[in-house]
């Protein structure tokens, strides 16, 4: 279990982390969204050691991290780097070494890793001979080539084609399955609603919401879809228990402050006044939706990002 | 192996494999070689250059043969006398350049042919020879034997009884010392600032973000710095070795003159000043995020090295027992360049080097510490150069 607690950081007079909170249980895809500039990178660069908090703790399976079980998360920095003019394979093997493994199991998950994601014939070439999306493979290579435990990735979908995306997801829902907590940041809401286990949404440098995407859904006002063709404008805005009312989906989405059956009733009642009803339920808002709404409502928007310091 | 320590032998076996293995370090040592194989032919061509001359001589300027060819010898010319049938054929000879001079006439007037003007060191044996002439021809007219008065004068002369007497292999000491600090600051240059370029890649390619996660940044540091400093070492090794056999061969250096104190002093000081000035070049280098700006930090360094280095290097010449040269040679940053040169001369009081190593040592675990902080607080920021206000002030804050 990876946890991420209390942790603030500062550069000069910016506020990056203001108390930035989240779990990643062990075998569980958790999804990182947030705004540029919320704390994401800045969160993840915290727990590999990379920068140093201010204040605050992150702890591997209960115990704060250090040098030694920092070496058990596999990373994917959002700055992608690797050594350009060393071959994959070296540079693989080198990159697994460092983490503590013995030169003969960096070998062997150097050639598994480039043999999975399809690179195995570009082992004996330079990275900077790869194409883009090649040596992305090699970067996603680089953060699994040590068998970690934990696997932290910033971004890890950005600039990958449809078929490699497909690949990371499976890779990633492999390691869930295997146990680890995989966390994750991501601009793409539907790749994250459809992948992980749960989400947490970061602004301002604080984590806002955490749950699985149903448990945000429920947490955000619910909505109605009516389709009453004869319905005129405005036709449930004075009902009781009803927040708000707008046309679409050639219907109306009807807001709910309070989702009660006796609301229910009296929006169905009302709806069947006008004439028939075609079409009566509950929205499930996507997740972009409900990211939206969450951002939205906890005040304004994320600070600039600091120079030098992405978040 | 220990925990802490295998990461900075990985980067160290990195840093070595990717240098060694690199065209810039086998084309770079085959170069410096190249050039060091002819300068060492130049060097034997000139000191084997012994002047060499062929005069002849045409009618009663024959009597001066003997005395030519005994007096060639004082002034360090090889000279063969040739006898002319006659002055037209000399003279046509000393125009074609078959002769250096002809010789005619009078034994003690003679004329001197020559095509423009005659060699100094030719003509000083020229005069020589006639005043020889004249001198045995008026003891003769006054019945002396010259040949009692030659051997009278050859047994003259002073005793001379130095306090310090003169080191007879004074010359090879200087060129080993010379040799031994232009290596060092050759080296200390050509790798610091590799070490420099190293810092700055890895920053360029953020792939130093993905190494920090796993090590330390000191861990990365001192891995750096010992990998290309084997490295630098190697190369030192190789160009020492070269150099020395070229020498040997060449009949410059004979064993002896310290040739083993010398290397190991030139060996160890050139570890301590890597150490010291690898680690200023990486703290610099860690300053700035792109290969273009790693120029704007080095030059202060590397031009303070290179002042220092001319300054010495023409005390070491001119004056290798001088106060201006024994301050340079204790001053830390200078010592690694001078004090192995100030030993091989054998003018550096073992109390000085005693000083100097200390001071150096002291001097470089500051410096390590300053560096590595300095590199540790902004090897991961990237963008805009850090100043060193601000490396120097986060880890403070």
């Amino acid at each position: 279990m990876l946890e991420i607690d209390g942790v603030s950081k500062r550069f000069g007079s910016t506020v990056a982390l203001d108390g930035m909170s989240l779990t990643v249980r062990p075998g569980e895809l958790y999804g990182f969204v947030g705004a540029n500039g919320a704390g994401k990178t800045t969160t993840m660069r915290i727990a590999l050691g990379v920068l140093a908090a201010d204040a605050g703790e992150v702890r591997l399976d209960g115990r704060p991290l250090d040098a030694a079980s920092r070496r058990r998360i596999g990373y994917m920095p959002e700055e992608r780097g690797l050594y350009p003019r060393m071959a994959v394979g070296t540079q693989l093997r080198y990159l697994a070494e460092l983490r503590g493994r013995s030169a003969a199991d960096a070998r062997a998950a150097a050639d598994r890793w480039t043999e999975r994601l399809g690179i195995a014939d570009r082992r004996g070439d330079e990275v900077q001979r790869l194409s883009l999306g090649n040596q992305q493979r090699v970067q996603l290579a680089a953060a699994l080539v040590a068998d970690p435990d934990v696997l932290v990735l910033d971004e890890p979908f950005s600039g990958l084609d449809p078929l490699a995306v497909d690949v990371m997801s499976e890779v990633l829902r492999e390691r869930r399955d295997a146990g680890a907590p995989v966390v994750f940041s991501s601009h793409q809401l539907e790749l994250v609603e459809r992948l992980c286990d749960r989400v947490g949404i970061v602004r301002a440098g604080r984590a806002v919401a955490e749950g699985t995407v149903e448990e945000l859904r429920d947490a955000s006002a619910p909505e109605l879809l009516v389709v009453a063709p004869h319905a005129p404008p405005g036709w449930a805005d004075a009902l009781p228990g009803v927040a708000g009312t707008r046309a679409a989906h050639e219907g109306t989405v009807v807001t709910l402050a309070d989702p009660s059956d006796a609301t229910l009733t009296a929006v169905l009642d009302a709806a069947r006044r006008t004439g028939p009803v075609l079409e009566f339920r509950r929205l499930r808002p996507p997740l972009a939706e409900i990211y939206r709404d969450t951002v939205a409502s906890t005040g304004t928007p994320a600070p600039p990002e600091a120079p030098g310091a992405a978040a | 192996m220990n925990g802490a320590l295998r990461p900075v032998a990985l980067i160290a076996r990195r840093e070595f494999a990717s240098r060694v293995k690199g065209r810039a370090f086998i084309v770079g040592t085959l170069v410096v070689l190249l050039l060091l194989g002819v300068y060492a032919a130049v060097v034997a061509t000139l000191a084997s250059g012994e002047d060499t001359a062929r005069v002849g001589v045409a009618g009663p300027a024959v009597a001066l043969t003997g005395p030519l060819e005994r007096a060639a010898p004082t002034e360090g010319l090889t000279l063969t006398v040739v006898p002319q049938p006659d002055v037209a054929a000399g003279e046509a000879a000393v125009r074609a350049g078959d002769l250096d001079a002809l010789v005619a006439g009078d034994p003690i007037r003679p004329r001197v042919s020559v095509e423009s003007e005659p060699d100094a060191a030719l003509e000083r044996v020229i005069v020589d020879a006639t005043s020889a002439v004249a001198r045995d021809a008026y003891l003769t007219g006054r019945g002396v034997d010259p040949a009692g008065l030659d051997a009278a004068v050859a047994e003259s002369g002073p005793v001379v009884v130095s306090a310090e007497p003169p080191d007879p292999q004074a010359g090879q000491r200087l060129g080993l010392g010379l040799a031994g600090a232009f290596l060092l600051f050759f080296s200390i240059q050509t790798y610091g600032a590799m070490v420099a370029q190293g810092v700055v890649e890895e920053k360029a390619s953020r792939v130093v973000e993905i190494v920090l996660s796993s090590v330390r940044p000191w861990q990365l540091l001192l891995g750096k710095v010992l990998g290309l400093g084997a490295v630098g070492l190697l190369q030192l090794v190789v160009l020492g070795g070269a150099g020395l056999a070229v020498a040997g061969a060449a009949g410059v250096l004979s064993g002896g003159a310290g040739l083993v104190s010398t290397v190991v002093s030139v060996v160890v000081w050139y570890l301590l000043g890597f150490a010291l000035y690898a680690t200023v070049f990486a703290a610099a280098g860690s300053l700035v995020s792109r290969q273009e700006d790693t120029q704007s930090v080095l030059s202060p360094i590397t031009i303070t090295v290179l002042l220092g280095f001319v300054v010495g290097f023409n005390l070491l010449t001119s004056d290798p027992r001088g106060t201006a040269i024994t301050v340079i040679s204790l001053l830390p940053p200078f010592s690694p360049l001078f004090m192995p040169a100030r030993i091989a001369l054998g003018v550096a009081p073992v109390g000085q080097v005693v000083l100097a190593f200390a001071l150096t040592i002291t001097f470089t675990a500051v410096v390590l510490a300053l560096g590595g902080r300095i590199y540790a607080n902004s090897v991961l920021r990237t963008g805009a150069r850090v100043s060193l206000r601000e490396a120097w002030g986060r880890a403070r804050s």
